[in-house]
């Protein structure tokens, strides 16, 4: 089941932060079974997605990731009985406040895939990456990281006046 | 239309306080009591811990008692003596931090001795101190306050509010006016409030909630907030800061009081209070809570969001 490889103009990087037990091991059993899924996808292996910090979530932004997954054991399935549990909240209070302050909740995936769903993160990573595709490079963070200290800019008045007193 | 706001109990809320502070001191209940004095400028007020019952006349409450004294009892701060029971002059907002603190295991109830004010509301800066408390001049906070009146003090002074003045929902408006921007529109928006922030971490040092020994952004290995102030690293400090606040924030505002650069922090934290009481049901009240929402969960938590 060779696909023919697609030429595309723009390969979107998605990090996908997942959960050792379940969507790691899922992951695994998509490539032994020899399933095609777009190679856009970084893999991030965590012990938990209780681990997995909305801090990491900002820093792959920041370092240039166009979208971001985080994937871990259906509820009840975890391995430390409530990591995902935790995890599902504190998400759905990130995913607010991303919203909030403007980023698209679109590049921002939550899945739960478990170890004998290969099938299911194929469909998760291939759906991720044809969105963030049509969404096009995440530039906000990227201009940030390159942008000067603001506060430094003389173009306020009050500023450019003491400047030019001085 | 600016209206001048009801604070002639605050005179006979000061009696009181130095009444029980002196009574409190003197038959030993209490080793320290955390209050307001009167500062250097006129109308200027400033916290004070006294020791010795003879200096409770120092003690007072007037519309420029911004400060959340609660602050003084974290770890973080060091200045207050740590031993015996310690009393405190709490507004309704700050005994809410207070209890958010207990429910953290920061403090224990039975080594304090809570003050607590009946309060009318207090300025919003206190660059001019002495100025009237008007609609105008009221703290944002205090426009949205449900809570006037504190609940579980170990003493109240008796005194009867006056029935409050219609005020404008200052961040229930200015989120309503984000919320019904585009996304973009909502990032330039923060992107510029952000770009005022030069890391002073004053909105830190105020807050009740900060006590962590070693904070996440101050950490280089691995380094995951950048630390100069600069575009990038101001954003992330700031959306970590409302993360870690979400679901423990009892709307004190000191934040957003102590911003040198008038970034509306407070507005984050009232956004994050709102959605997490539409998701799970939780706000930051009276009552001492074990867990907090974040730190909680149920089975049948909305996953609507998750695939």
């Amino acid at each position: 089941m060779h696909l023919e490889k697609q030429k595309h103009d723009f390969e979107p990087k998605i990090i996908a932060f997942v959960c050792t037990w379940c969507t790691y091991a899922g992951a695994d059993l998509a490539g032994t079974s020899r399933m095609q899924y777009p190679a856009n996808v970084r893999v991030v292996k965590f012990p938990c997605t209780g681990r997995i910090d909305p801090v990491f979530i900002l820093k792959a932004f920041q370092q240039g990731a166009d979208g971001v997954l985080v994937s871990g054991c259906h509820p009840g399935d975890c391995h430390y009985i409530a990591g995902n549990f935790h995890a599902r909240r504190r998400f759905a209070a990130f995913r607010k406040l991303m919203e909030f302050i403007g980023v698209d909740l679109s590049r921002i995936q939550f899945s739960w895939v478990s170890a004998a769903e290969g099938g299911k993160w194929v469909e998760v990573v291939t759906d991720l990456t044809e969105r963030v595709r049509a969404l096009g490079p995440m530039v906000e963070f990227k201009e940030l990281a390159l942008e000067e200290q603001w506060s430094g800019n003389l173009n306020n008045p009050e500023l450019q006046a003491v400047y030019e007193a001085m | 239309m600016t209206q001048t706001i009801d604070i002639s109990r605050y005179s006979a809320l000061t009696e009181a306080i130095r009444t029980e502070a002196r009574r409190i001191l003197s038959d030993g209940t209490v080793s320290a009591v955390i209050g307001y004095t009167s500062g250097r400028r006129t109308g200027a007020v400033q916290p004070i811990v006294i020791t010795a019952a003879d200096d409770a006349d120092k003690l007072l409450f007037t519309a420029a008692c911004v400060n959340n004294l609660a602050v003084y009892l974290t770890k973080a701060k060091k200045d207050v003596p740590k031993r015996g029971r310690i009393a405190v002059v709490l507004k309704g907002c700050d005994l809410k931090a207070l209890v958010g603190l207990i429910g953290e295991s920061q403090l224990k109830r039975e080594d304090l001795y809570l003050i607590g004010i009946p309060c009318s509301g207090v300025l919003g800066s206190v660059l001019k101190p002495d100025q009237e408390l008007t609609t105008a001049t009221i703290a944002s906070k205090c426009c949205e306050c449900t809570d006037r009146l504190p609940q579980g003090c170990d003493f109240v002074p008796a005194v009867d509010l006056p029935s409050p003045v219609p005020l404008e929902q200052r961040y229930a408006a200015e989120i309503a006016r984000l919320e019904a921007m585009t996304p973009s529109e909502r990032w330039e928006y923060w992107k510029e409030q952000f770009s005022k922030c030069i890391k002073c971490y004053a909105c830190r040092q105020v807050c009740p909630f900060c006590f962590c020994e070693q904070c996440l952004c101050d950490r280089n290995r691995p380094q995951m907030v950048e630390q100069s102030p600069r575009p990038s690293g101001n954003t992330a400090w700031h959306i970590m800061r409302a993360m870690h606040l979400a679901g423990r924030c009892a709307g004190c505002g000191e934040c957003e009081r102590a911003c040198p650069m008038d970034i509306p922090l407070n507005l984050l934290n009232r956004k994050m209070a709102k959605e997490l009481k539409e998701l799970f049901g939780t706000e930051a009240g009276f009552e001492v809570q074990d867990k907090g929402p974040l730190t909680s969960f149920k089975e049948d938590d909305d996953q609507s969001f998750i695939r």
